[in-house]
């Protein structure tokens, strides 16, 4: 008898009883979603955790933590900032790299005639405003021509605007940085979100921030790598061309990404495996639900088991027939519970801003996951049925 | 076709065993109708279900067709139930989710038959005992008598050459008795072998041949005879 008739019988018989099949499926219907849903979520938030780390557009951000040795030789050394323009210069040539985003903050005094106010004071070279997007409001960003001059040219942020100018438009106007004039041409757009308050902040091209305070030196410098993959090779690098530079050890480094996303992985895998095992528990009593629904069903026929017989059946076709009947109910169950996991994560992850991942892999996972089940908790049963001596089976009232 | 040895079968009951044939011998040979006759309790479908390899005896041999079956594996009757051996029921036995076609397939569906003649073959089965307009009425919409012949052609539909009647119209009005013992009767004329079980002497006069059982014995022809006279 083929595998296909053996489907449509079952589907028939489950169809007889439509309440029943559909109670104990739904033991395996909320075993496989729950467990879809954990594993998406568990899923989605180590590619989110992953992706922040690394951050956006394949940066990584260069620090320095200088030695002790350092430190005894130069006390100061925390007050200095660590990184030259030449050495921007040098890491712009590494292969590997396509930007060094540098900046370097300050804080001063911005003044309008006799308003004042504590602004911190950002030069930045060109290519940070590949990665940060400065958005004005009024007036206009930074061209080339700002850069390469050194134009005494600033954009100013909004919380800023308001401190010093009120209502008044501020573009085209004067005012004093550091007592050196700097003329607005732009302000920045208010932060939105709940928890931006803005501050006082003045954006000025490298050149003129460092005609102002004197300093040449970078506080910051984020590298952007070609591509992903480039991104740990192109760190490496940078932190050992500048520890040479600098005649130190290990003092430049990078964030090594590497141990920190298969950190990330540990514990997302930690946790997603707790849930998960908790959702599988689920999944088990679903099984010993469809046990029980199947012994009760082949108490019940009996009689149609020793039909069966008579006419012809093997005990093997009777083991195949409960089997296959059990197989199809969990399923059933488990494709219903793949799309109820699917739709439950996708809503989550719709209002926790997070990313859930449904991989084919989990799905056909699930697929095969119930097919065993059913094939598991369908063998007493099926074996009970394939037992069954054909005489007492047909007196059986 | 059929020869039975030395059949006896005892059953457990606790500790203990009930002998409820106690020796049979008997031949029975292709083309026959027997009608097998005796009281209650005395063992009739406990041989029957020996000759239908539903059971096995206890002791003794059991030859169909020249083969000996006393010692086949449940796999090997399960086959020789398929295709030698068609059974009637005196509760009919059909499954009651299944229309008068898809209950006249079964056995076809064990003896791996494809699909399209399954159909056909039902067809022409519920064709000739008349249920051509009742093929896909579930048994319940259908009379004793028209549950009866559906098992009936249930039962031939396999070709098989032995048919076995465990009181089939013990549960029939005498009309309707009349109708299937017909059904029996052109079955058989067309070679069929026809062993049926049953209390009623109109049904065995349709045999060309009585047994008589008693307390899991057969009884002697002279004793019968005496019988039938009285
Ligand atoms: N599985 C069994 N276990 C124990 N005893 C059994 C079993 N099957 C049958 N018997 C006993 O065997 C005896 C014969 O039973 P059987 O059914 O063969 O009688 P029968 O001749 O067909 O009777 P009836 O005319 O009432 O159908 C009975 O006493 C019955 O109780
Ligand atoms: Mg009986």
């Amino acid at each position: 008898m083929s595998f296909i008739e053996n489907l449509g019988m079952a589907l028939s018989s489950l169809k007889a009883h439509k309440m029943r099949s559909i109670l104990t499926m739904l033991g395996i219907i909320i075993g496989v979603g729950a467990v879809i849903i954990v594993v998406a979520i568990g899923q989605g938030g180590e590619a989110m955790l992953k992706s922040q780390i690394t951050g956006p557009g394949n940066t990584i951000e260069m620090f320095y933590q200088p030695s002790d040795e350092e430190i005894r030789s130069n006390p100061n050394v925390f007050q200095q900032s660590p990184f030259k323009q030449e050495d921007i210069r040098v890491l712009e040539q590494l292969p590997e790299i396509k930007r060094v985003v540098a900046s370097s903050t300050k804080l001063s005094t911005a003044r309008l005639q006799t308003e004042s106010a504590d602004v911190s004071t950002t030069g930045i070279n060109q290519a940070y405003l590949q990665l940060n997007e400065l958005k004005v409001e009024k007036g206009r960003g930074f061209s080339s021509a700002d850069f390469l001059g050194g134009r005494r040219a600033g954009i100013i942020s909004n919380k800023l605007q308001e401190k010093l100018f009120k209502e008044e438009n501020p573009v085209g106007k004067i005012i004093m940085v550091s007592n050196q004039p700097i003329e607005i041409i732009g302000v920045l757009e208010k932060p939105t979100g709940l928890l931006a308050f803005g501050s006082m902040e003045v954006y000025l091209p490298f050149q003129t921030w460092r005609n102002i305070f004197g300093s040449s030196d970078f506080t910051q410098v984020t590298l952007q790598a070609a591509s992903a993959e480039q991104l740990q090779v192109a760190g490496k690098k940078a932190a050992k061309l500048l520890n040479n530079l600098h005649n130190t050890e290990k003092s430049y480094q990078v964030i090594n990404m590497e141990e920190i996303a298969q950190g990330v992985g540990q514990v997302t895998k930690i946790m997603t495996l707790i849930i998960g095992s908790i959702a599988g528990i689920s999944l088990f009593v679903g099984g010993i639900g469809v046990m029980n629904i199947m012994l009760v069903s082949v108490t019940e026929r009996t009689r149609e088991i020793g039909i069966r017989m008579a006419l012809g059946a093997t005990r093997g076709q009777v083991l195949t027939q409960f089997l296959i009947e059990s197989m199809t109910l969990t399923l059933i169950g488990g494709i219903l519970g793949i799309f109820l996991g699917w739709g439950t994560s996708t809503i989550v992850s719709y209002f926790a801003g997070w990313p859930s991942l449904v991989s084919w892999q989990v799905v056909v996972g699930g697929v095969l996951f119930s097919m065993i089940i059913g094939v598991l908790f369908g063998l007493l049963p099926a074996n009970k049925a394939a037992k069954l001596d054909p005489i007492d089976s047909l007196r059986y009232e | 076709m059929i020869k039975l040895e030395s059949i006896t079968k005892s059953f457990l009951l606790g500790k203990e065993s009930v002998h409820v044939l106690n020796g049979i011998s008997l031949d029975i040979e292709a083309g026959e109708f027997v009608a097998i006759m005796g009281p209650s309790g005395s063992g009739k479908s406990t041989l029957m279900n020996i000759i239908g390899c539903l059971d096995k005896p206890t002791e003794g041999e059991y030859y169909l067709g020249g083969e000996n079956v006393s010692h086949y594996h449940d796999k090997e009757l399960a086959r020789v139930r398929n295709q030698s051996i068609g059974f009637v029921f005196q509760q009919f036995h059909l499954l009651p989710r299944l229309t008068a076609l898809k209950n006249v397939e079964l056995p076809m569906i064990y003896a791996g038959i494809s699909k399209k003649e399954r159909q056909a073959r039902a067809e022409a089965a519920l064709l000739k005992v008349g249920l051509g307009d009742r093929m896909d009425h579930l048994p319940n919409a259908l009379s004793g008598g028209q549950k009866q012949r559906v098992a009936i052609a249930r039962s031939i539909v396999n070709k098989p050459k032995l048919i076995l009647a465990d009181e089939p119209t013990g549960a029939l009005d005498s009309k309707t008795s009349t109708d299937i013992m017909e059904q029996f009767r052109e079955l058989n004329s067309e070679g069929v072998t026809v062993i049926v079980v049953t209390h009623e002497s109109e049904v065995a006069e349709y045999a060309n041949r009585t047994i008589m059982v008693r307390d899991g014995l057969l009884q002697p022809p002279a004793v019968m005879e005496r019988g039938r006279l009285r």
